[in-house]
């Protein structure tokens, strides 16, 4: 009874499927990682799309950016729903050991992250492929690179759900946290990317995207950049759950 | 009901809720300022107070949803993060809208009952129980007020709570709602329960309480049976607006 982690989980499970919001950010993870591959598989030239790296990055960019993108916002959302609609006041009555209920949608998130990787992964490469043959375009990929952008964009966006989770309970205002994570993943570490090579190849957006395959500034290693992005996650969620336990719910 | 068994868990039960030089400082004020009182099991306790006395904060911290600065709030002689199954301890409601607009009454207590472990069918059975039972399947979103209030009462008796901490309950709720409102805490109190009520409707404290608790600038200013302090021939209003207005202004925090 004293951690009752089992049971928060079931009540947080509960709360994801008893709202519209988790299945209608799924569908726009979906529908947008089909939009990013039709601008840039269908948009660009085939003079852009000729070599091993550029088609590369289009799996990337359309299919781990969206997952991770999406995954942190799930993350995020977890938490800042509750403080806006006052859930949280309930959920600690019942769970008054805060860090359980941390504990719990920890868990959720991560599962639930790795779903929306899989979805945005799959859906991007399966739409990539479909892409570059009906333009005709010679292939520069193979199953390996299919595999790395899906396996590795589904661990790098469940680990997204988790520093989703921990900018949301460390923000607590939702649209704050949802902000403040799409400037960082959309803008910051995009400029970062060409205007600091050295320093954005070890921040998360990064890491995130060595995860699915290579791209330029980004760490090589898929080991190095994992243990890096789950240092950022296991710090960020460390701060998060201490300020959880620590603060006043008014 | 025997009327033995109140008195009985009495004796057993005795002070179950002890707060002590309960203080709560914030940087510019003291919400809250050395307050001391105990409940006793099978009487309902008015929780009065004019707005910004403290009340809210007072029962959050009971609640543990705020750490008090000073002093303790006491269930059963333990902070309430140390109850074992704290929903069939305490049931509380503190605020009339604590729910997501999109999900509906009934997975809303669907959330709360897998939390503690409480097994589904109860869900129903306290829906029955508020008379909410045609409205669960909706979104609480298209709730009205009363019906909010109703669903929260649902979410604090969902366990087998021997306590129910209530902010204002009665907010809202249509004359049939106040009457049922006032029978449920009756017979909670008639069946050894002990019950914490804050409200403003002091006619309606009048009929339902006990015992009356009036705080004014996060102070004590009246601990007692609600026929010492408001006797025959004088009204609660008037006794609660001589208390309030005597009172010292807060002191600024240190």
């Amino acid at each position: 009874m004293a951690s009752a982690l089992p049971a928060a989980l079931r009540s947080e499970v509960l709360k994801a499927r008893t709202t519209p919001t988790a299945l209608g950010l799924a569908a726009a993870t979906v529908g947008l990682s089909v939009l990013a591959v039709l601008l840039h598989a269908v948009g660009l030239p085939a003079s852009e799309l000729s070599t091993h790296a550029n088609q590369q990055r289009v799996l990337v960019e359309a299919g781990e950016n969206i997952g991770a993108v999406f995954a942190a916002l799930l993350g995020a959302l977890a938490m800042t729903a509750e403080f806006r609609h006052g859930t949280i006041r309930p959920t600690f009555l019942s769970t008054p050991r805060r860090t359980t209920v941390v504990t719990a949608k920890a868990l959720l998130s991560l599962a639930g992250g790795a779903m929306f990787g899989l979805l945005a992964t799959a859906t991007s490469s399966l739409a990539g492929a479909i892409a570059f043959s009906s333009r005709g375009l010679a292939s520069h990929l193979d199953g390996t690179d299919y595999l790395r952008a899906i396996v590795g964009g589904t661990a790098a966006a469940s680990l997204w759900a988790l520093i989703g989770l921990a900018v949301g309970a460390i923000v607590r205002n939702q649209v704050g946290a949802t902000a403040g994570l799409f400037v960082w993943l959309l803008i910051v570490e995009n400029l970062l990317v060409d205007g600091a090579p050295s320093v954005s190849k070890v921040l998360p957006g990064s890491l995130g995207q060595a995860l699915a395959g290579q791209r330029t500034g980004t760490l090589h290693a898929a080991v190095g950049a994992s243990l890096l992005l789950i240092a950022y996650a296991a710090v960020a969620l460390a701060l998060a759950t201490r300020l959880t336990v620590r603060r006043d719910v008014t | 009901m025997n009327t033995d068994v109140p008195a009985a868990r009495d004796a057993v039960c005795d002070g179950a809720v002890k707060v002590e030089n309960l203080t709560k400082r914030y940087a510019a004020v003291t919400a809250v300022d050395d307050l001391s009182f105990s409940l006793r099991p099978g009487t309902v306790t008015g929780f009065l107070g004019p707005n910004g006395a403290g009340k809210t904060t007072t029962l959050r911290m009971l609640l543990g949803l705020v750490t008090p600065s000073n002093g303790s709030a006491l269930i059963d002689d333990r902070p309430y993060a140390r109850i074992d199954d704290p929903a069939n301890r305490v049931g509380a409601v503190l605020e009339s809208n604590d729910f997501h607009p999109g999900r509906s009454g009934r997975n809303h207590l669907r959330v709360l009952a897998a939390a503690s472990s409480i097994p589904a069918p109860r869900v129903d059975e306290v829906l029955a129980l508020v008379g909410l039972i045609d409205a669960a399947r909706r979104p609480v979103k298209s709730y009205s007020l009363g019906m909010r209030q109703r669903l929260g009462l649902a979410g604090a008796l969902l366990g087998q709570p021997t306590l129910l901490v209530l902010d204002e309950p009665a907010n809202g709720l249509d004359p049939e709602g106040v009457r049922w409102l006032r029978d449920l805490l009756h017979g909670f109190a008639a069946d050894g329960g002990t019950v914490l009520v804050s409200s403003h409707l002091l006619a309606e404290v009048a009929q339902t309480v006990d015992r009356v608790l009036v705080i004014a600038n996060g102070r004590l200013v009246a601990d007692a049976p609600i026929a010492e302090l408001a006797p025959a021939g004088q009204t609660l209003e008037d006794a609660y607006l001589a208390l309030t207005r005597a009172a010292p202004a807060a002191e600024p925090a240190a």
